[in-house]
């Protein structure tokens, strides 16, 4: 069992799918399929690594570790082919493969030109993000960590509307911004440890006990968390999410919010506070200040937009300002509470995004000034719309509301005032959101709109994420579990 | 002539044999497809030759060595040669540059390039220098029709003249206080730790400004804007990635030898910076794919500097492995220009819309080579700068290394820009993308090695290490 390589397969087979697909440039059909049969194919593996969760980690593998892949690479440089997967990486894992899948399935119609090259890109990105949520290895995850930004750039650019070739450049050239000086960070780290212990290597669970002077780990977990705050991402480093949001495709904004944007949390959580607990613990304040302010300012800002797609690039800047919290509380709850609303957030969010772009494929238009009553004429579409919408809310019962309750229990004995005001946010979450629905689902129609109802292809879509909103939202007990032992070993508590 | 000697100038000898032999075949028949064929035939036999025989160190009659490191970058300059004479096949057919004096001239070149890389002594080094920047003259200047072509080489040549100059009397100085042109004694007697007299000092200074003229470094960058936009393709390809692969080859045939280098860490630092400032903010304002790529070339060049300096942290291995990947990057890019124009794409930035779909193979080879030049993995310029970096702050350079790190931020917009263009639009009319086989396979090789060396860097790495201290 041990010897077969489960992760790296998880990582290479959407990678091989990709270039499966290339011989079936003229045959757009069948090349999605493929693509189809293959990301499912993958889903099933990731949800076959949950049967192995709980067993004991094999030899070699840090703490909690119930899955461990260890290959020689570059061995000059102390680099390996670390690969570990635990409960934390466990969910992101399987939601990666669910919202591929998702992604692949609001590009079914709507994507007719270049169209294999689209799934193409697809691909790569789950095997880049896949690859973040698995190094072990401080080299490899800068590595992934960098190659998932070409695919985004070119689904933006290629796909995407408006301004799209500003918005593709723009979120490149800002997130690679940042991760450059973590690369430095990283490259201070390896050598601090190397002189240290005389042992150069970019290994995680060996980096971890690195003796650092304050200053220099301050300055080092400083360029972890800007290149994290700006993918997370933090105000005032949000600028490029909702340009890039507003012009992507919508298998973009899906890949973008439900699967970009948890790397820089799940950056921070794996590496930022484990390598640099004395610095992580004196720039707290400064996380908290950024989550607060990132909950009431995208809060404020999202009910003055016009279009629905920013409005909810807005709202996801929110509910991640909630997972930073979470983290920046780092109690057990919290933080369990964080990982999961990563998990519930790209579920709501993405499902918004893909609602966003089934309306705007039937009227062209994502102004919510052009809807209206659109409860009485496509009911399913209202239905889903309204469930997603107040799932993202945070309506008892559904997925973010178990995250959120976690985190803001969690946070209140450590940071009483931002408790407090990430509260108010909640409040103002709702006030949007209802705004929204009462203008687009409830109020009268203010012109003509022709629009069909869901096709079967598009309720089918829905379905599997409504499921995981009420799983979630009703039953998160097993998620729990599966990260409490996580939890407790970055708490630095016994397993 | 033992054994010896000519199991080390094989290599020298083929090359120029071979550019005879075309160079009179040309005349007998005037048969150019056979000519290039000659040429390249020679190159690669060459290259072959040594890289498959055991390095020897020692050439008792000669001038000359073959050690591991000579050996490998004879390899490198011999393939890139015999990949460019493919290359111009077309180019030159479409640009109307006939005659067998173009292959044999990069033969010549060649040549001097691996006199160059096997040398132990001032004297050939020298020669082999200005061997191959002498091809360089004709080649820049080859495409006769053209105004700007013969203006660029006449600059080159201004230009190349002076720097010569400066590197004869630069060395005739250091020659001046040791007595010897051996390599290593003259590095050991000059750079000892404590500064230099002023003669030696005056002679370092000469030998330096030469070789920023060589590796385009700022302030002797000027005339690479130039050479780089009007020369055809692939001869910018063979001047960028091996002439100054040559030239940094030099460096790390000098250097290396001293037994300290704090007397020259000034005057390197300030150029690594100036070029990395100067270089990648110019290129941003560059409407012209290839004046951008000069630009980005002379920023380049400072990172490898940059790795010189670094040297204490493992900066010479750093630097030669750099030299190869941007070798190799020159030639994927240039290549994949050579195609893109000839397929009748103008030099603007605008005229490279959309042609990633019209002309896919050169067009996705171009952007490899573009996130190469960025530093983007999975390619080897992330690897390589990844390595120029570490070196640096291993080395305690930490400020130089922050100022590096940013300017490549910077950089990555305009090579994006040109990938934008690529990719991003809609193009503006269906053609059929005109590629040969060998041209396909010179370019697809280029773009595979670039991916490859950048994920297993492990053996060149290693073998780098075990040959520069």
């Amino acid at each position: 069992m041990t010897t077969f390589p489960v992760l790296t397969i998880l990582i290479v087979l959407p990678l091989v799918s990709g270039i499966c697909l290339i011989p079936l440039r003229k045959r757009q059909t069948s090349a999605k399929n493929l693509a189809l049969a293959l990301t499912v194919v993958e889903l099933a593996i990731a949800c076959w690594t949950w049967t192995l969760a709980g067993s004991p980690p094999p030899p070699g593998a840090p703490q909690g570790f119930f899955l461990f892949e260890d290959f020689s690479w570059i061995d000059g440089l102390g680099i390996r082919f670390t690969l570990g997967m635990d409960g934390i990486s466990l969910l992101l894992v399987i939601m990666t493969a669910l919202l591929t899948i998702i992604a692949m399935l609001a590009s079914w119609q709507t994507v007719t030109e270049r169209t294999v090259l689209h799934y193409i890109l697809l691909l790569v990105m789950e095997s880049s993000i896949l690859g973040v949520f698995l190094s072990l290895d401080l080299f490899l995850f800068y590595l992934f960590w960098e190659v998932m930004l070409i695919p985004m750039f070119f689904l933006i650019g290629i796909w995407g509307h408006g301004r799209k070739i500003y918005s593709a450049i723009k979120f490149f050239v800002f997130t690679l911004a940042g991760s450059l000086l973590m690369l430095l960070a990283i490259i201070g780290l390896y050598l601090i440890h190397g002189r240290e212990s005389g042992v150069y290597t970019f290994n995680f669970s060996a980096l971890i006990g690195t003796h650092l002077d304050p200053t220099v780990g301050i300055w080092l977990y400083a360029a972890f968390l800007l290149s994290f705050a700006i993918k997370f991402p933090l105000v005032p480093f949000h600028t490029w999410l909702p340009d890039a949001h507003t012009d992507a495709p919508t298998a973009g904004s899906i890949d973008l919010a439900g699967l970009l944007l948890k790397t820089g949390a799940y950056g921070l959580i794996r590496f930022g506070y484990p390598l640099f607990p004395d610095a992580a613990k004196t720039l707290t304040p400064l996380l908290f200040i950024m989550a607060v302010a990132g909950i009431l300012y995208t809060a404020w800002i999202a009910f003055a937009q016009k279009d629905m797609k920013r409005l909810v690039a807005y709202s996801s800047v929110g509910h991640m300002g909630f997972v930073a919290l979470g983290i920046a509380a780092w109690t057990p709850v919290a933080l369990s509470g964080s990982i999961l609303q990563m998990v519930s957030h790209g579920i709501t969010t993405s499902a918004l995004f893909a609602m966003v772009g089934m309306l705007q494929s039937r009227t062209n238009t994502r102004e919510i000034s052009a809807y209206g009553g659109l409860w009485g004429k496509v009911p399913i579409l209202s239905c889903f719309f309204m469930l997603f919408a107040m799932a993202s809310a945070g309506l008892p019962g559904l997925n973010n509301f178990v995250g959120e309750f976690l985190i803001l229990t969690g946070s209140y004995k450590v940071a009483q005032t931002a408790t407090i005001l990430a509260f108010l946010g909640l409040i103002l979450s709702l006030v949007y959101t209802v705004r929204l629905l009462q203008e687009v689902l409830f109020q009268e129609e203010r012109q003509p709109l022709a629009l069909d109802d869901l096709g079967f292809r598009e309720i089918c879509t829905l379905t599997i994420l409504a499921l995981g909103v009420f799983y979630i939202g009703l039953h998160p007990g097993p998620l729990l579990d599966l990260l409490s032992q996580p939890v407790n070993i970055l708490m630095g508590g016994a397993p | 002539m033992t054994p010896a000697d000519i199991s080390i100038a094989l290599p020298l000898l083929i090359l120029a044999i071979g550019a005879i032999v075309t160079l009179v075949h040309g005349a007998l028949t005037r048969n150019q497809a056979m000519g290039t064929g000659i040429a390249i035939v020679a190159a690669l036999g060459a290259g072959l030759w040594s890289l498959q025989t055991p390095a020897v160190l020692v050439a008792p009659n000669l001038g000359l060595s073959a050690g591991g490191l000579a050996r490998l970058f004879t390899g490198f300059f011999t393939f890139m040669s015999a990949a460019v004479l493919i290359l111009s096949r077309g180019d030159n057919t479409y640009r109307g540059i006939s005659g067998e004096e173009y292959p044999a001239t990069i033969l010549f070149t060649a040549f001097g390039m691996v006199a160059l890389a096997s040398a132990t002594n001032l004297l050939i080094l020298f020669l082999g220098l200005e061997a191959m920047t002498f091809g360089f003259y004709l080649l820049a200047a080859i495409d006769r029709e053209q105004e700007v072509s013969n203006e660029a080489g006449l600059k080159y040549l201004l230009m190349g003249a002076l720097s010569a100059a400066f590197l004869a009397f630069g060395i005739a100085l250091l020659y001046c206080i040791t007595g010897t042109l051996a390599i290593n004694d003259v590095m050991q007697a000059t750079l000892t730790g404590t500064l230099p007299g002023p003669v030696a000092l005056a002679g370092w200074a000469f030998v330096l400004i030469g070789m920023a003229f060589k590796l385009s470094l700022v302030p002797a960058h000027l005339w690479t804007p130039d050479i780089y936009e009007a020369a055809p393709p692939p001869v910018v390809a063979f001047l960028s990635g091996g002439s100054k692969g040559a030239a940094a080859l030099l460096l790390l045939l000098l250097l290396p030898q001293a037994q300290d280098l704090a007397s020259l860490r000034l005057p390197l630092f300030g150029m690594a910076l100036l070029s990395m400032l100067v270089g990648n903010l110019a290129a941003l304002r560059q409407s012209r794919v290839r004046r951008m790529l000069a630009y980005s070339s002379i920023a380049q060049m400072g990172y490898l500097v940059l790795a010189l300096i670094s040297y204490r942290g493992g900066g010479f291995p750093a630097a030669a492995f750099y030299a190869i990947a941007y070798g190799i990057m020159s030639l994927a890019a240039f290549g994949a220009i050579t195609v893109l124009e000839r397929n009748g794409c103008g030099t603007t930035l605008d005229e490279y819309r959309g042609r990633g779909f019209s002309h896919p193979v050169a067009a996705a080879v171009l952007a490899v080579a573009l996130f190469a030049l960025a530093g983007i993995p999975p390619t080897v310029g992330f690897t390589g700068k990844f390595l120029i970096f570490a070196s640096a702050i291993r080395a305690g350079e930490i400020t130089l290394a922050t100022i590096g790190i940013l300017t490549a931020a910077v950089s990555v917009y305009y090579y994006l820009r040109v990938v934008a263009a690529l990719y991003l639009h809609e193009p503006e009319e269906k053609g059929q993308e005109n590629i040969s086989i060998l041209e396909t396979l010179v370019l697809g090789l280029s773009a595979v090695l670039l991916i490859l060396l950048g994920l297993f860097p492990s053996q060149l790495l290693a073998f780098l290490q075990m040959h520069l201290p």
